[in-house]
């Protein structure tokens, strides 16, 4: 067989991936770190005065996790991504330099200067590295290291972290006035179409959950956690799939579904919307539809729900305010149900694979192989003098054979 | 053009943009799958593909910055998260001995 067509030829140029690189490496700061967001979450939601155990003695650790905590882990993971353990050392007492500098919990400033302190200590490295006499490395190193951080976190305390707290309080006061304008449901718009282009994590971990956090520090609950992952318009899709998609495809919508909907892995429901692009629009107004609700109601959640699980979610709901999550969940999966369902033509299209615009040379290669493969099978089949004739065997979707073999 | 027999794999690595939530899910499964034929099957965001993998498996989405990350290991991109037949190539490759290339 040709696999030639299944191999992606070497693009370093490709802007897409380059997107997404970027939108990687600042995920790839927030996302390891995840588990302390939790942590610090659950003993919020906990031991707050407004929360279900009040307690003041526990409820101290939130002002500390927040503002000084998760900044440096990020700080740290964002060092150690660009120059390793050294870069990681540096990028969190850099860090530090900003949160003494702001009075606003420092995420966007700790993706920052936590890369930047460690970008600087590797070059200092670079130059440095030939030029150490035998014996005299560790000592340079350690002393190297501690200056560039000493300095960064100066450096932090006096420019960059009250820079960056006045663009942390620009960026919020953007938000405030998309949600004083009831104008929030619009930012679906862009968010869903860059998830489904895998730009999810970027997008929920690089730009809305920093500036979640910083709202929810100061009114103990943010919506913007729940822009990019509710759970909704991704069951609503897979829901329209299981009754009015393809055939050959409502089959593997219930696992999707419980994948997606209860699992938080939202990857599993892209391929879906990547077959059949028109379905976007359900996507985009299923998902302003739950975030217009969430504002309606004013609901929130007190931090990252993460993976996007409807069990997440819960975990995370302030108390008393179950109303208007749930709802917002429920009408933006009735609404991206509807929509898709209506796009799929409710169905009456079901057998007709053609209607594809979308599909690539390579999609075409796959059901090519796919539909070879099938033939055969029916052909040794039928040498078997295999009694039931096969309905659904003019299927020619690549999930065909799989479900099959 | 790179080819290695199933036979020979060693080490699978699923991709995915955080190593985190589709990747896992993906390894979990041909874990199960591959358990008696003593391949390691690991997940791993796109961008620090590990360089022992004998193959990679990723979403077509991301199969570009794969192949940035591992430029001469064989990449399989996929399109769908369950059931996809080119994971089941995979799969049967390795039990079975076939080749693969990519």
């Amino acid at each position: 067989m040709t696999t030639s067509n299944y191999t992606p030829t070497v693009q370093g140029t490709g802007v897409k991936a380059t997107i997404q690189r970027i939108g990687g490496f600042l995920a790839g700061m927030v996302m390891p770190n995840i588990g302390a967001f939790i942590a610090w979450g659950l003993i919020t939601a906990l031991f707050i005065p407004t929360g279900w155990l009040p307690n003041e003695d526990f409820a101290a650790l939130v002002g500390p996790m927040i503002t000084l905590l998760l900044p440096v882990l990020i700080g740290y993971t964002g060092g150690r991504l660009v120059h390793g353990q050294r870069g990681a050392v540096v990028g969190a007492v850099a860090t530090v330099g900003i949160v003494v500098g702001a009075d606003v919990p420092m995420f966007l400033g700790a993706m920052i200067i936590g890369p930047a302190a460690a970008y600087l200590v590797k070059r200092v490295d670079g130059l440095i590295q030939d030029r150490i006499r035998p014996g005299f490395e560790m000592l340079v190193d350690n002393f190297t290291a501690g200056i560039v951080g000493a300095g960064m976190a100066l450096l932090g305390v006096w420019g960059i972290g009250p820079i960056v707290g006045r663009l942390t309080d620009i960026a919020g006061s953007g938000v405030d006035w998309l949600v004083s304008h009831h104008m929030l449901g619009l930012v679906s718009v862009i968010v869903e179409p860059a998830k489904v282009l895998f730009l999810n994590n970027a997008i929920n971990h690089g730009v809305l959950s920093p500036l979640g956090v910083t709202e929810a520090a100061e009114a103990g609950k943010s919506i913007l956690f729940m822009v990019e992952t509710n759970p909704g318009p991704g069951l609503g899709l897979l829901l329209a799939f299981f009754f009015f998609g393809p055939r050959s495809l409502r089959p593997t919508a219930p696992a999707a579904m419980i994948i997606q909907f209860f699992g938080g892995i939202h990857e599993v429901y892209f391929p879906y919307v990547l077959m059949k692009p028109r379905l976007i629009l359900a996507m985009i107004a299923g998902g302003a539809a739950g975030v217009s609700t969430f504002m309606i109601t004013g609901a929130g959640l007190v931090a990252t729900p993460s993976p996007g699980s409807v069990f997440a979610y819960f975990a995370v709901t302030p108390k008393g305010g179950w109303f208007g999550v749930v709802l917002g969940i429920v009408i933006a999966a009735a609404v991206t149900f509807a929509v898709a369902a209506l796009l799929l033509g409710f169905g009456r299209k079901a057998g007709d694979e053609a209607d594809d615009a979308a599909v690539t040379p390579e999609e075409q290669a796959d059901r090519e192989q796919a539909e070879l493969a099938a033939a055969r099978r029916r052909s040794a089949d039928n040498k078997n003098l295999a009694p039931a004739s096969r309905g659904s065997g003019d299927d020619t979707a690549p999930q065909a054979t799989a479900k099959e073999s | 053009m790179t080819t290695i027999n199933g036979a020979a794999v060693r080490k699978v690595v699923i991709a995915c943009d955080a190593g985190m939530g589709s990747s896992a899910m993906l390894a979990g499964q041909l874990r199960r799958q591959l358990g008696k034929h003593s391949v390691a099957v690991e997940h791993t965001p796109v961008d620090t593909i590990p360089a022992d993998a004998d193959v990679v498996i990723c979403h077509q989405g991301l199969a570009e910055r794969a192949r940035i990350s591992a430029p001469d290991t064989i990449i399989v991109p996929i399109q769908v998260f369950i059931g996809d037949p080119a994971v089941t190539r995979v799969v049967k490759a390795v039990q079975t001995g076939g080749d693969l290339d990519g």
